[in-house]
């Protein structure tokens, strides 16, 4: 645990020391929460203040699961500059648990997932989005469930990072699975809304039960948009943590191969 | 404990034997034991396999057969044994640079669990050894490349391993930057309990620093012994000589010469070993003479650790 501390350590002190790459990480979703929000609640015609509203409310998550991505995205690309530059020898000499130099990495990538999902959060708020007030719980869920969809992203990440013999080859592998996670999903748009099969695809999308759960948990339950059902709490949750465990296993075994 | 058993032997391998992929054999069967408390130096040409060998020492990967110690520690089986008393520095550069150096000190120890007043010691001791205070806050990327490497030595300094490796420590450096890391490394060995283990392409550097020189090629070790061994073996002085004719059995009628110590044909240079070169020159050219050999160069020179270096190594370009 010491070792991925350090490690998370390190990673976050060169990530402020890189002042411009900071910035964007901060200021990145505010152009995601502005832009498309304020774009996609024209397309679908909310014109009315209260409609307007209710779709902010709904977009927020489903921005903050977006941001989680390209978090986890970047934090792959660190392991695989680590990996492609050698530093990684550093840490496979020494004598710290193997599994501790994904960790770490996973808990930048979910610490960043906190900042920016805070922001979006404010932000969301000065939009008009209408959150659940002052529920311990509902915050409390919302935290877990931001951290376990983090977790599943980065271990998506870690994973091709393990594999991937360069950066051009990562982002295709990359983006070829997440983007599907990230729009075969109810994360920017209702669910009902879709045609039948990308219906399917939403429902068996671990990141819908992510983004519906952040729904419940932080957010005014009026919110759900076009007449949609919420997907269930418990299942949100249970579901997320699986993608969570997976992600991380996926990683560890992609991993344990490519340092043998 | 394997560990006390073996306690004035710090590396062996046995039949360590690397295979890349199905095509290459990097390292084949190589058989190594190095005192503790000695500078061991492995010299060989390009794609010898010194890295590979290195490696797998320093538990990086598993040897695909034959087996290997350090302190008495299997390189496998207890692999993180070996990893907490070992220091390495690997042949390419391997540093973050965007930490400042007296960071890249500091997270290196604390992989190491030093004690967070340990580590200030420890990098203000390093950074002052190394002179690299002033620079000491700057980002690595900063750095000139004998910065940079003086950095790296000192880094796998940071936990006082017993057993230091160093994959071509000095490649690529001024001769100020080689030298003062020459001293350093002496005067490591001179504080007692370290062993080091180093590869070089430099002939001087091995014949500065190792107490033990071993050769390898093509994944096996050649010979092996100290520097002033194999330099005498060579003979007391060495006639080089190129030319043309049947060089084979000119060579063959030299080895027949009682004065003769060694002589070898390295591809057009034929060097001779002989015990006192300004006295046999006459002789030796009299023979190609008789045997219708042109000598169309000839010089006399004391044997250096370079001509052993070619001897067993032939002069070939190794990685066609
Ligand atoms: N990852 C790899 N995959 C395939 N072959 C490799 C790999 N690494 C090294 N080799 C091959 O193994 C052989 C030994 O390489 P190694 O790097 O150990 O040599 P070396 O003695 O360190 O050479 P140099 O002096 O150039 O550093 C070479 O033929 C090299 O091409
Ligand atoms: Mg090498």
């Amino acid at each position: 645990m010491s070792a991925a501390l350090t490690l998370w350590n390190k990673h976050l002190t060169k990530l402020i020391a890189r002042k411009e790459e900071a910035f964007g990480t901060l200021f990145q979703p505010i152009l995601w929460i502005v832009l498309f929000g304020t774009g996609m609640a024209a397309v679908i015609g909310a014109e009315s203040p209260d409609a307007k509203n209710a779709y902010i409310t709904f977009m927020v998550p489903g921005i903050i699961a977006l941001t989680a991505m390209t978090g986890a995205i970047e934090g792959g690309l660190t392991l695989l500059f680590e990996r492609l530059q050698g530093i990684i020898k550093e840490y496979l000499v020494s004598p710290i648990p193997r599994p501790s130099i994904l960790f770490g990495n996973a808990l930048s990538t979910v610490s960043k997932s906190l900042a920016q999902a805070s922001i979006i959060l404010g932000v969301g708020l000065l939009m008009g989005a209408q959150f659940i007030g002052l529920d311990p719980l509902g915050w409390l869920g919302g935290l877990v469930l931001i951290i376990a969809l983090g977790l599943g992203f980065a271990g998506i990440g870690l994973a091709v990072a393990s594999k991937a013999s360069s950066p051009g080859g990562y982002h295709m592998l990359i983006f070829m699975l997440t983007l599907p996670l990230l729009f075969l999903s109810n994360a920017l748009y209702p669910i009902v809304s879709l045609p039948t099969w990308m219906q399917i695809g939403a429902r068996v999308n671990p990141v819908s039960y992510g983004v519906d759960g952040l729904r419940q948990t932080l957010f005014d339950s009026g919110s759900s948009l076009a007449g949609g059902e919420f997907l269930p709490l418990w299942l949100c949750f249970v579901v997320v943590s699986v993608f969570a465990a997976l992600g991380m296993i996926l990683a560890y075994s992609s991993f344990k191969k490519s340092v043998k | 404990m394997a560990n006390k058993q073996q306690n004035s032997i710090a590396i062996v391998a046995e039949k360590l034997v690397k295979k890349y992929g199905e095509g290459v054999l990097a390292v084949d069967g190589i058989d190594l034991s190095i005192r503790a408390n000695t500078i061991y130096a492995l010299l060989g040409p390009n794609g010898a396999g010194k890295t590979t060998t290195v490696n797998m020492l320093t538990t990086l990967f598993e040897p695909t057969g034959g087996s290997a110690s350090v302190l008495g520690f299997d390189v496998v089986r207890q692999a993180n044994d070996v990893r907490r008393n070992i220091g390495v520095t690997f042949q390419e550069m391997v540093l973050d640079e965007e930490l400042t150096g007296r960071q890249v000190l500091d997270y290196h120890g604390r992989l190491y669990k030093l004690e967070t007043a340990e580590r200030k010691k420890k990098t203000e001791e390093l950074l002052a050894i190394i002179e690299l205070q002033e620079a000491a806050d700057r980002m690595v990327k900063t750095y000139s490349g004998g910065m940079k490497r003086r950095l790296e030595l000192v880094r796998g300094l940071m936990t006082e391993p017993k057993v230091l490796f160093l994959d071509e420590p000095t490649s690529g450096l001024d001769p100020q930057n080689r030298a003062s890391i020459w001293q350093y490394i002496r005067s490591l060995r001179e504080k007692g309990d370290l062993t080091l283990l180093l590869t070089t392409h430099y002939m001087e550097e091995a014949e500065e620093l190792a107490d033990i020189v071993g050769i390898i090629d093509h994944g096996r070790l050649v010979v092996e012994g100290t520097p002033r061994e194999l330099i005498d073996k060579m003979g007391a002085d060495t006639i080089r000589l190129a030319g043309t004719g049947d060089s084979d059995r000119y060579l063959k009628e030299l080895q027949a010469l009682p004065f003769v110590q060694s002589s070898v044909d390295t591809g057009g240079l034929i060097q001779i070993g002989v015990d006192s070169g300004n006295h046999r020159l006459p002789e030796v050219v009299t023979l190609a003479t008789k045997n219708n050999f042109k000598i169309e160069d000839i010089s006399v020179a004391k044997p250096s650790l370079g001509d052993v270096f070619l001897k067993y190594t032939g002069r070939q370009l190794r990685d066609k």
